[in-house]
């Protein structure tokens, strides 16, 4: 029923930009839904699968896209080429700030990643001979898809909102698919040992450090292509939209759907920002200024917690229970123990 | 016999507290072995001190994974420990209480196997035969604590005495050579008491030598060969079951002065 219903969603999602009624501004509003929704995927694998907080996401969104950014102005370089740049740019950064600070604990790598995060605004700010600083990065080009060395006629500019919005979902679904594959198996069963106990997680054998890491740097690789997206779409960057706020705003999605679940991610990336774009259209209207929104987002956030601490999407020990494998399992103890598998008497 | 662990008058000091004072013994290879004394004797600090959790103040801690291999383990963490084979169970159940009763056991296997970032997310052959392997080995030793149905569930709903069972079967798949308990049978029943003490036979069985710490006296006497009495951090007596009975330290450690 779910996957029918899943199903029916995709299929009219698709078909949306070729319908004769289809507005840019729908599509605008979605793909950012999209771009959100890879952010969201990404920090997740921190706070969600790991357990440690993360302030400093929307760092390893701005390198990336000025990554992109940079590399489309000076030397024309194809999208194509770009994203694995960005993301290992992304990682390495993610291992340069991991590897010395994730030894601190809880509050302390907060605030270390929230330093981190205004040290790359300050960064972009100031290094103008780089980045030309609060003047932006105008002149983008958009992404292009060059494949005539199959047929001279196939190479397409992306023109208007319908191919990034089609490019954004398969974006989300293949970090979606990667990251369905990493809960599931040895690398993801660390990490979340590591969330619910560090000192047992160290005694089954599991290097804490390294697999924080290794966690960090996935989660910076995944922002970082997050950016180079959005680079090659928004077509400019300032160094004012990365501001720590964010790092907030992707935080809440994450909480909001439910920590350590990757649908609660995408679940809290739509709210947030379609909430974002009604408040924009209601805030006005009551003569109140934009910055309400935040009061808004704070004040979910509190709901949330009062009603539903564990978000929409609570995490469940289900991680890959339709793995093959497991199914196989199950079977096997159903006809070894008789069909009494799960209960504890 | 050759010993597995040699605690080479190892000390442990927090601050001003004498955790344990050069105490100093071995453990034979293939022995269940007997860690007691009154509570805050030191026992799980000695625990602590082998599986890499703290590092002694001074002295060595020896172990000889093999006979002829001798390891100074001083300062290891303790994931090098477990994969030297030294694998442990915790006195206040440290499970991965959201994960599911495999998942907790196939943590277990994670120092004996290695795929990584790239076989999980592009699914190899040789990851796959990994993944079988961990599923296969994990329900082995499930199956051996007797908690094979119960391997899909949360590891949270599991009954306290099962839980510890849980434990003993992760530490148990990490493939050791030498399995510390402590104190395994703290808030069972008799009946599981009398399951607990069956299953610690069969690890012995296993070839995986045993150490535990334990209140429980009927247990104690009835399993171990041997007997390690702290107090106050002190070694007040080594020996057989018997001898300890009859110990008059040790009667005047648990009882006072006098008693004996």
């Amino acid at each position: 029923m779910q996957r029918k219903l899943f199903f029916v969603f995709l299929i009219a999602a698709l078909a949306y930009p070729l319908m004769p009624l289809s507005s840019d501004y729908v599509l605008h509003v979605m793909t950012l839904i999209m771009v959100y929704m890879v952010l969201a995927m990404g920090l997740n694998i921190v706070p969600g699968f790991c357990g440690l907080l993360d302030l400093g996401y929307v760092g390893f969104f701005g390198i990336g896209a000025y990554t992109s950014g940079l590399l489309t102005v000076h030397y024309g370089m194809s999208f194509w080429l770009i994203v694995p740049l960005a993301a290992a740019n992304g990682a390495m950064w993610g291992v340069l700030l991991g590897a010395p600070t994730l030894r601190l604990t809880g509050d302390y790598f907060a605030i270390v990643t929230f330093g981190f995060s205004e040290l790359v605004v300050l960064f972009l700010t100031n290094e103008i001979w780089l980045t030309r600083g609060p003047l932006g990065l105008p002149g983008i080009e958009p992404v292009s898809l060059d494949l005539s060395f199959l047929n001279p006629d196939w190479f397409w500019y992306f023109d208007g909102e319908p191919p990034y919005f089609y490019l954004a979902i398969f974006l989300v679904a293949a970090v979606y698919f990667l990251l369905k594959r990493v809960e599931d198996s040895r690398l993801g069963r660390a990490w979340f040992a590591i969330r619910e106990d560090p000192m047992a997680a160290a005694s089954c054998g599991v290097n804490i450090l390294n697999y924080k890491v290794i966690a960090f740097a996935i989660s910076a690789a995944i922002g970082a292509v997050g950016g180079s997206f959005y680079a090659r779409w928004y077509l400019f960057l300032s160094p004012d939209m990365f501001k720590f706020w964010e790092s907030f705003l992707v935080l809440c999605m994450v909480v909001l759907g439910g920590l350590g679940n990757l649908r609660g991610a995408l679940f809290g990336a739509v709210i947030m920002v379609s909430m974002g774009e009604v408040l924009r259209e209601i805030l006005p209207a009551l003569g109140l200024p934009p910055e309400v929104r935040f009061l808004v987002y704070g004040l979910l956030m509190v709901l949330i917690m009062r009603f539903k601490p564990a978000g929409f999407f609570p995490a469940i020990a289900s991680s890959g229970k339709t793995n093959p494998m497991l199914v196989a399992l199950e079977k096997r103890i159903c006809e070894t123990h008789g069909g009494a598998s799960g209960s504890d008497s | 016999m050759d010993p597995i662990l040699k605690i080479d008058c190892v000390t442990k000091r927090f601050g001003g507290l004498m955790a344990l004072a050069e105490v100093e013994y071995e453990v034979r290879r293939g022995e269940i072995l007997g860690l007691i004394g009154p509570n805050g004797a030191g026992k799980t600090t000695m625990f602590n001190c082998i599986a890499g959790i703290y590092e002694p103040t001074s002295g060595q801690v020896v172990f000889s994974p093999e006979p002829g291999k001798n390891i100074v383990t001083n300062g290891f963490k303790s994931e090098k420990v477990t994969k030297l084979g030294i694998a442990r169970t915790f006195q206040n159940i440290r499970l991965f209480n959201d994960l599911t009763v495999l998942d907790n056991v196939r943590l277990g296997c994670h120092c004996r196997t290695s795929s990584n970032f790239f076989g999980a997310v592009l699914r190899f052959a040789a990851q796959q035969r990994e993944e079988q392997k961990i599923i296969d080995s994990s329900m082995h030793w499930l199956e051996f604590v007797g908690l094979g149905k119960n391997a899909l569930s949360d590891a949270s709903s599991l009954s306290y005495g099962n839980q510890r069972r849980l434990e003993i079967a992760r530490a148990l798949a990490t493939e050791p050579k030498l399995i510390m308990l402590d104190e395994p049978a703290a808030g069972m029943n008799p009946q599981e008491t009398q399951m607990l003490i069956k299953l610690i036979r069969a690890i012995v069985a296993e070839g995986i030598t045993v150490v535990l710490i334990e209140h429980d006296m009927k247990l104690v006497m009835t399993i171990c060969e041997r007997l390690v009495v702290l107090d106050h951090g002190i070694l007040i007596a080594e020996g057989s079951p018997k001898s300890i009975r009859e110990n008059p330290m040790v009667i005047e450690a648990y009882l006072g002065r006098g008693a004996a």
